[in-house]
């Protein structure tokens, strides 16, 4: 069963959008929960993206992309 | 084999900087802003929250004072790892640097060491002006008694980093400021990599092969080694194979594996983003045609900053600085020859 | 000696220039920085350092002041800059990095330069404290009127170059001022964690001048405290060193989280923002009306708007004119 890596919403607080600066875990390579696996830029702040569960990651977007808060951005299985 | 992960040079050096603090006592931070902020290029985060005030310790804008007081903390037994913000502000400190804290040792007959690191940031290419760009290298490794690297990925940077907290002797650990993947000044992929999440050390004074090649060695160091990188990718495209050596360090200066590479494929270029004259480029070339002149197909080349301060504008800066197509153009003009 | 009306309209005239210069800087530096925010990009690239909330300090000296007068400042200078007369046009073009600029687009914002009015800043703290003494001893030994103003902030007062500066000038009896613009933060460390004294003017005692605080950020009570030091630097009385505390509005660069401000502090500074204040002042006195006022406003506002359109429309300068004026023309 799949679990999604989710932006959370209250991560910060405007509606700004951030970039994926970094993705600091490969495609496809096991991965725990609340493993740190991505670095979210907004304006100059960074945030952290931990995985939500154990499993093997499937980046859905890449470094560079932009998100919001509420963004899929890989998938845990 | 040993669990790795990837992490950008900044989470590297900071991880390097926690496990090192948490075997050895003696070892502590001091610099601007490196505590309650984590340092303003990241390498320091989290650093407070473990080892707390005394040993992650913000300094006032005072450098002369806490890179001397490195220095003297260092001769009494303790292992300072001092930040300098900005590699460009070493003018107000550097006698603590050059004529201490690389001469002491010598000028004690080698009974004291100086177990010390100074990282500062580099590098140019976002508009931040004269003095705030430059990477110095030429600078510090000119002058003798303190040893030099300049990580170009994370891997390398957090062995590095350990490295230099455990030598006797002291490093200017150096961190270009387009690799650190801060986000804010733009970021280069390949230098977030897989880092092993015990500690080890890199060898200070080993340059390594990064992209094997038999028609033209280029040496860089920093960001120029992934310039180099993206050049020798698009050189196939032309059916040149090129040789692409990250020095690691500038001191000591792995002069033989230059030599050896250069002896293969008769072709040197430097890419060296410090100014042009007097510098690491001269260096390097210098030390192979003393070496041999004969090994060479064609005379050496070299892509470096002109002997200009760092014009703030942006077309003016981007055009002064090293690129990839530069090199890629240099190398198809000595390819020819 | 209190400011004359005209003196104090001219302040008001000058802090709602530096101001508006700011707020359109702000949101202009913003421009290709979002959602990325990589330095690099958009109309204004690089750091930039904005002056919100100190103009009083920039004001109410430079009142003081003429062309010939030398000021050297900092890393955040555009207050400063406008108080002293720099051309606002060849400013923000420089700024913008334009060929027009007043280096070509070579310094940008931390490096401006206008030598027709004397005006010079520079990114490395505490530095611009030497020159200001030089200045002052060039004028000395000419035997020429003028005198020169140096701006730090209060983290330069741990530097170095601050306590020798003090002691050159003081040993050598100079006309120079130095003004501590103190907004309590160098970049995240407040003074209180970095500064052995509670009052830098203290300071100056250690070097045999006399030291000054201001804790008033308002134009009129800084011309008044200040209005002795000059007269004191024009007269051969030699140097002073003033402390003006004054608040930073903005972050110490665009883009600075200020996650180590306590909680409510913002919200106390912007309640005191010095320019609303002063407008008041000025209202309650009758020296302006509601629609002197807002004629006013709208006046300084298009001088900066011409300035920005100026920097626009410039060329940027081709690229190999960075080799250019690296040594002086023979």
């Amino acid at each position: 069963m799949a679990e999604v890596i989710i932006i959370p919403m209250d991560l910060w607080e405007e509606d700004e959008e951030g970039v994926i600066t970094a993705w600091l875990v490969d495609n496809n390579t096991p991965v725990k929960v609340d493993q740190l696996v991505a670095e979210v830029m907004v304006e100059k702040i960074q945030y952290e993206i931990n995985s939500t569960c154990d499993g093997v990651i499937s980046i859905l977007s890449k470094e560079d992309d932009i998100v919001s808060k509420g963004s899929i951005i890989a998938e845990v299985s | 084999m040993t669990a790795t992960k990837k992490l950008t040079i900044a989470r590297a050096m900071a991880e390097s900087l926690a496990q090192e603090m948490r075997v050895d006592p003696n070892v502590f931070v001091m610099g601007e802003d490196i505590a309650q902020l984590g340092g303003v290029f990241g390498n320091t985060r989290g650093l407070l929250d473990e080892f707390g005030s005394d040993r992650i310790r913000d300094t006032p804008i005072s450098e002369t004072a806490f890179i001397g007081a490195g220095v003297g903390a260092a001769m009494d037994g303790m292992r300072p790892v001092v930040e300098l913000m900005f590699v460009d502000f070493f003018g107000v400190c550097f006698d603590a640097i050059y004529n201490m804290m690389a001469k002491n040792i010598y000028f004690s007959g080698g009974n004291s060491n100086v177990p010390m690191v100074i990282m500062a940031s580099t590098g140019g290419g976002y508009s931040d002006g004269g003095q705030h760009s430059q990477c110095l290298y030429g600078t510090f490794a000119h002058l003798p008694g303190m040893k030099v690297v300049a990580p170009s990925n994370a891997y390398d940077a957090k062995g590095l980093m350990t490295a230099a907290i455990r030598d006797n002797s002291p490093v200017i650990y150096l961190f270009h400021k387009g690799l650190q993947g801060m986000g804010w000044l733009g970021t280069e992929p390949a230098a977030i990599n897989q880092v092993p999440e015990d500690n080890y050390v890199l060898e200070i004074g080993k340059a390594k092969t990064v992209a094997e090649g038999n028609d033209i060695t280029i040496v860089s160091i920093g960001i120029g080694v992934h310039h180099a990188l993206k050049a020798a990718q698009e050189l196939k495209q032309h059916d040149i194979s090129a040789e692409v050596i990250d020095l690691r360090s500038l001191v000591p200066l792995d002069r033989e594996h230059i030599i050896a590479s250069v002896k293969k494929t008769g072709r040197l270029l430097v890419v060296d983003e410090d100014y042009h004259s007097f510098g690491v480029s001269g260096e390097i070339i210098a030390s192979v045609v003393e070496h041999d002149h004969l090994m060479l197909k064609t005379p050496p080349q070299r892509i470096t900053f002109p002997d200009i301060p760092i014009p703030f504008s942006r077309p003016m800066e981007q055009w002064a600085l090293p690129s990839t197509e530069k090199i890629v153009d240099a190398c198809l003009m000595m390819k020819e020859k | 000696m209190n400011p004359t009306d005209t003196q104090r309209l001219w302040m008001y005239r000058n802090m709602l220039i530096s101001r508006y210069m700011e707020e359109r800087i702000e949101s202009i530096y913003m421009e290709g920085k979002k959602p990325v925010f990589n330095m690099a990009n958009g109309p204004i690239p690089g750091e930039m350092h904005l002056s919100n909330g100190q103009e009083p300090c920039a004001v109410g000296i430079c009142a003081h002041l003429t062309a010939e007068d030398v000021v050297t400042a900092t890393h955040r200078p555009h207050h400063i800059a406008v108080a002293k007369g720099v051309d606002l046009n060849k400013m923000m073009a420089e700024i913008f990095g334009k060929s027009t600029g007043l280096s070509g687009g070579r310094g940008g914002h931390m490096h401006l330069f206008d030598s027709d009015v004397n005006f010079g800043c520079s990114g490395i703290i505490a530095q611009g404290m030497g020159p200001a003494v030089g200045a002052a001893l060039s004028r000395k030994l000419q035997n020429k009127s003028g005198i020169a103003v140096s701006y730090i902030g209060e983290g330069a007062a741990n530097q170095g170059a601050f306590h020798e500066s003090l002691n050159l000038a003081s040993v050598w009896k100079l006309p120079v001022i130095f003004i501590i613009e103190d907004n309590n933060w160098g970049i995240s460390v407040s003074k209180s964690a970095s500064t052995a004294v509670a009052k830098n003017s203290d300071r100056a005692s250690a070097y045999n001048m006399p030291g000054l605080s201001i804790e008033e950020n308002c134009p009129d009570a800084i011309f008044s405290a200040t209005q002795a030091a000059v007269e004191r630097a024009r007269t051969g009385g030699g140097p002073t060193l003033i402390e003006i505390k004054t608040s930073r509005l903005a972050g110490h660069f665009m883009g600075d989280a200020e996650d180590y401000r306590p909680e409510g502090e913002k919200e106390t500074l912007f309640k005191a923002d010095p320019i609303p204040a002063y407008r008041q002042i000025l209202l309650d006195a009758n020296i302006i009306t509601q629609a002197d006022d807002e004629l006013l406003i709208q006046e300084t506002q298009q001088v900066i708007e011409e300035a920005i359109t100026f920097a626009r429309d410039s060329e940027y300068p081709a690229p190999e004119e960075a080799m250019l004026h690296v040594f002086a023309q023979s």
